[in-house]
């Protein structure tokens, strides 16, 4: 069977973008909150569907809807952080009883979202418009195009923020020494719902984006909650620059795997991938790339 | 004088166990004051309960006159960013760094509020002035330091911060007796100028003459109270306990 390198790389690059939008921000909630946080995959579906509502009865404006998707996202981030961290991280045995309450929170939201918007997929409007490109013997449309550059730009854009701006300090120190966080005067609550916003509105702009190719529905967030765990764990829990590598290298086995052996195996080759790098460095990509750890 | 610090009758202590049995200390500004006792009696106890990390903790303590303290019975560390913004600087016993982070993220760290955020640059010129060492490996992970280097991270990062009170938990520990003479000498030098420092150690020797005054500190109660006791006296305490 002949591969096409140029189709590879088109659909590698969308991937990766999507599942590093999603690993990034289970990497950094582990990290910082110390939450395993199962209800990343509602914020997913959710900001699809705020985005969607958006289109429907605000307008159908491309920049309007992917705004929507982000804020929607934020907003169902903060209102996990409400429920799953606030009352909990303080208690005995907390790292296991807010894995539980984000699961509640999941499926609870996905009942909620099948009983107020049923079962059929939505589209969401173009947001980049219907043109296409060709890349090689590839073609590439507005929508995909469009996705890798948002996602890549926002991660930029995260990624300076968080070395540069006060807030990304905090974090950054939350993520790495809770106690001596707390010692310079951070708060940890009011830090860890930004972390939570900042967090959802990526899983927002990744449902958006996603959506440009796939529909909304109501267990839409379950496929990315899974890659995107699975990302992050073989990026190494807690780093960013090991998630989006691992976004890449995982993007890349996906899209090769589908063409050459059928997207039936997509799973298998990419489980078989983390196992790999698990066990050569159990703290995933992270562990290569970092030259000091304590 | 003023009173920076005013602990009545402070108990303190973690899940069944009683560290602290109704401590009473008062630091009055431009003091610096030396806490000294041996391992487990309740120094890092003391210093914790300031700031509000114990488990649980019952009596009152006053910064600047304002209630930090009272009873309280679950989640320790809930209010120490609050008490820390209020003017409090600990610098704990393993220096509590970001490992990852970098010296000057260490630093500017220490400048959390949004004003003296705004003038990290020369605040971090002056933490440097204190500690030339620091100002070569401001881009260097803190990961890739010496113990001694480390301990300057920490104490820099707390003296970031427009501190009126400093808690600086064992300067010396795990350090060569050389640099934690030098360590400790550098900060009797430092101006406090409204503020006050409570240093605790467990070697006496380290301290002696170059504080304002010693206390000593024996299986949860302090002795010599809050007067001020001479280090003579002190010696024989130290030397008993040994």
């Amino acid at each position: 069977m002949q591969i096409d390198p140029y189709y590879v790389i088109v659909t590698a690059a969308m991937l990766a973008s999507i599942y590093g939008l999603l690993a990034i921000g289970i990497s950094i909630i582990w990290s910082s909150l110390g939450l395993i946080n199962m209800a990343h995959g509602l914020i997913f579906a959710l900001a699809g569907y705020g985005a969607w509502a958006a289109a429907q009865y605000l307008s159908a404006y491309g920049p309007v809807v992917l705004v929507a998707g982000i804020i929607a996202g934020a907003l169902v981030g903060m209102l996990i952080g409400v429920l799953a961290f606030l009352p909990l991280y303080d208690k005995p045995n907390y790292v296991l009883r807010s894995l539980i309450a984000t699961l509640a929170i999941s499926l609870l939201g996905q009942q909620f979202m099948l009983t107020a918007f049923g079962p059929r997929s939505r589209p969401l409007p173009p947001v980049f418009g219907r043109a296409s490109f060709h890349f090689g013997t590839a073609v590439v449309s507005a929508g995909q195009l469009g996705a890798i550059v948002t996602s890549w730009l926002v991660l930029a854009l995260i990624a300076a923020w968080a070395r540069h701006s006060r807030r990304g300090l905090e974090i950054r120190a939350m993520m790495r020494n809770p106690e001596g966080a707390a010692l310079v005067g951070i708060g940890l609550r009011s830090t860890a719902m930004a972390v939570m916003a900042v967090t959802g509105g990526l899983a927002g702009l990744a449902a958006v984006l996603l959506s440009q190719t796939y529909f909304v529905s109501p267990f839409s967030g379950l496929t990315p909650l899974l890659k995107g765990m699975i990302v992050a764990l073989a990026g190494g829990l807690g780093s960013i620059p090991g998630a989006i590598i691992a976004a890449v290298l995982v993007g890349l086995i996906e899209a090769l795997t589908a063409v050459s052996i059928g997207g039936q195996f997509v799973l298998i080759t990419q489980f078989l991938f983390i196992i790999i790098v698990l066990l050569i460095r159990p703290r995933g990509i992270a562990g290569i790339i970092e030259t000091v750890r304590e | 004088m003023k009173e920076v610090l005013q602990v009545q009758g402070l108990s303190a202590g973690y899940g069944p166990l009683t560290v602290l049995h109704r401590i009473n200390l008062t630091v009055y500004s431009g003091e610096r004051v030396g806490l000294i006792g041996l391992n487990g009696h309740g120094k890092s106890t003391l210093l914790r309960a300031i700031a509000g990390l114990t488990d649980w903790q019952s009596g009152s303590i006053q910064l600047k006159g304002r209630e930090i303290g009272g009873t309280r019975s679950q989640s320790a560390g809930r209010n120490t960013h609050r008490i820390v913004r209020m003017g409090l600087s600990l610098m704990p016993q393993g220096d509590a760094l970001f490992y990852g982070l970098t010296v000057v993220d260490h630093l500017n760290s220490g400048a959390f509020t949004r004003s003296t955020w705004r003038e990290r640059a020369a605040r971090r010129e002056r933490v440097l002035e204190i500690f030339p060492p620091l100002r070569k490996l401001l881009a260097a992970p803190v990961g890739k330091l010496s113990g001694g280097e480390r301990r300057m991270v920490s104490l820099g990062r707390g003296l970031m911060a427009d501190a009126s009170l400093y808690l600086i938990d064992e300067p010396s520990l795990g350090l060569a007796p050389s640099i934690s003479k030098s360590l400790i000498a550098v900060l009797c030098q430092i101006d406090l100028k409204e503020g006050a420092m409570l240093i605790a150690e467990q070697n006496l020797s380290m301290l002696e003459g170059k504080v304002s005054r010693l206390l000593g500190i024996h299986a949860g109660v302090l002795k010599g109270g809050a007067d001020a006791l001479s280090a003579a006296s002190l010696n024989g305490f130290a030397s008993a306990a040994r």
